[in-house]
């Protein structure tokens, strides 16, 4: 079966700083990875070049059998990659609806000639979207906040937010930026469980967590990340106890 | 009455005005400085067509309008690739640059710009049936940004001036949509110019120069970016207010520079007591709050490698 995603040797550098050496990393249906490693290790970088909102100096993104890394940003959402961000990034003038309203793969209140000439295909897909974003919102437990501003939520609810916000996207990937960063309680157990849930439906998960446990519970296997390079990867217990990543991880081994 | 229906006239061209650029600055959050560029063009096109070929002026109006809207892609295209302040040194380049040639080309008259242009109407009262046709005509565009801004083309647009990076990796496309932001309210501009032309008859550089952009901007600015009646209200407000100072009789020497400092004053008291403008909600940002706040949080997620 081809991989949702594959990168081939991926690298991108930012002056002297190499943010991404030839990374190969291969994101497949149903499978949870979680993309471990200290800050500035490239994680959320290798994100950005997955999605296109980076530009690889090398190396080769495909989604599906179809290669991407030149392709515009929206082009490869409107391929189903659907990503969250470390700092959410809602839209905080639209309500809580709207935001989901303006997320689907295809959107065709975007174009002034859908909304002039296509007003029976664009109404039939409203309603879609609709009801779509209803049921995400009950899923995220948002309802009662439907009308209410992005900007007026909770820390953990903004964060269900960009995940439902993600999901209205109903491709094949799904990559998480930190969801568990600054959440807990009822939030922590119910992002667990639509990332859970997501993942049986076939969906391929690529989750970026420094909250261990969180990885160990959800992910089926980790990848482990220093220095713009992939270092190691297999099951999240064996990584967790190889001694030379936990150095690398905590910087508390004998120089490099 | 003929200077009422004049106020009256240029009021309502400046509704049109500041309405179209509202939809670009206060909904799209795209701060350019050349939309008095646009109006120019459709004056000047306008009248030309209907000069030099004979085009009847309502069609010239017609012409007028597409040149402008189509010419804003020279704009939009080559700056909107860019991010928001570099769009501000652009469009100022632009602005600056055109009224330079308008003040050189011979075809345009030059310094001392057309006139002789053919009347659009010719009616016994013309002055009061254009105010008419004009109040239904600034009317009908307001309404049509209303209706634009309020749909899934709205969602859009607010979304983008939001987080624009955020908003493509959900698969929008910002740069179609800034585009299509500034063909409209360019277009709204180039038919403002072209009715102006043609019921004043008379064109000048000076009606389009850098003092014109800063007046929009006010217009704007005061009555509420990202609103639908803030332009409008902002627009009569600042039509009627140089006027009525000329009923101050104060010397010339005093009059001319005071409309500029009570621009500026009007602008700096507004972004200081009341940024959302006179009929700007609490929440809704837009215009050069957005700006301001843009600058201010570009960061994080660019600095996290």
């Amino acid at each position: 079966m081809t991989p949702v995603v594959r990168c081939e040797d991926l690298s991108k550098r930012f002056g002297g700083i190499v943010v991404a050496d030839r990374i190969n990393l291969q994101l497949d249906r149903g499978q949870i990875v979680g993309l471990i490693g200290p800050n500035g290790a490239g994680k959320t970088s290798l994100f950005n070049l997955i999605c296109g909102v980076v530009q690889p100096d090398a190396g080769h993104v495909y989604v599906g059998s179809r290669r991407v890394e030149k392709l515009k940003v929206y082009r490869h959402a409107q391929l189903g990659l659907a990503r969250t961000w470390q700092h959410v990034r809602l839209f905080n003038s639209l309500t809580v609806m709207d935001n989901l309203l303006i997320a689907p793969r295809n959107y065709l209140g975007e174009s002034l000639l859908n909304l002039i000439f296509g007003a029976k295909r664009l109404s039939a897909a409203n309603r879609e979207a609709l009801d779509r974003a209803s049921a995400l919102l009950e899923r995220v437990g948002l309802t009662h906040k439907a009308a209410a501003h992005a900007s007026e939520l909770s820390y953990g609810q903004q964060k269900l937010l960009g995940i439902a916000r993600a999901l209205m996207n109903d491709g094949d990937c799904l990559l998480l930026d930190e969801p568990m960063a600054g959440v807990e309680g009822r939030t922590y157990d119910r992002i667990k469980e639509v990332v859970r849930t997501e993942a049986k439906q076939g969906k391929a998960i690529c989750v970026i967590e420094h909250n261990v446990a969180f990885v160990r519970d959800i992910c089926d296997r980790a990848v482990f990340m220093f220095n713009g390079s992939i270092m190691a990867s297999g099951s999240v217990d064996a990584l967790m106890s190889d001694r030379r990543l936990t150095d690398l991880y905590f910087g508390t081994g004998r120089g490099r | 009455m003929e200077y009422v229906y004049t106020i009256l006239i240029l009021s309502c061209v400046n509704v049109i005005l500041a309405s179209g650029f509202n939809l670009i600055l206060g909904y799209g959050g795209l701060v350019s400085i050349a939309h008095p560029i646009f109006y120019a063009i459709g004056g000047y096109v306008s009248a030309l067509v209907s000069m030099k070929l004979g085009v009847p002026p309502i069609f010239a109006l017609v012409i007028g309008t597409m040149v402008a809207a189509v010419a804003s892609i020279g704009l939009s295209l080559p700056s909107l690739r860019i991010s928001g302040d570099y769009l501000v040194i652009a469009s100022i380049g632009f602005q600056l640059g055109l009224v330079h040639i308008l003040n050189n080309l011979e075809l345009t008259g030059q310094a001392g710009g057309l006139s002789n242009i053919p009347s659009i109407i010719e009616v016994p009262g013309r002055a009061l049936v254009f105010s008419l046709i004009m109040i239904a005509i600034a009317g009908l565009c307001v309404l049509v940004i209303r209706k634009l801004v309020n749909g899934d083309f709205g969602r859009a647009i607010i979304a983008m001036r939001d987080d624009e990076e955020a908003f493509s990796a959900l698969g929008r496309n910002p740069i179609r949509l800034k585009v299509v932001i500034f063909a409209v309210g360019s277009g709204m501009a180039g038919f403002a110019g072209s009715l102006y032309a043609h019921f004043f008859l008379y064109l000048t550089p000076d009606d389009f120069g850098i003092f014109t952009s800063a007046a929009l901007l006010t217009m704007v600015v005061v009555g509420g970016a990202a609103t639908t009646w803030g332009p409008v209200v902002g627009a009569v407000l600042l039509t009627v207010l140089p006027e009525a100072i000329k009923f101050l009789d104060l010397p010339v020497s005093i009059m001319a520079p005071l409309q500029g400092v009570i621009f500026t004053l009007l602008v700096i008291f507004f972004l200081y007591a009341r940024p959302q403008g006179l009929l700007g909600g609490a929440r809704r940002g837009g215009g050069l709050e957005v700006w301001a706040s843009r600058s201010a949080y570009r960061g994080p997620e660019g600095g996290e490698t």
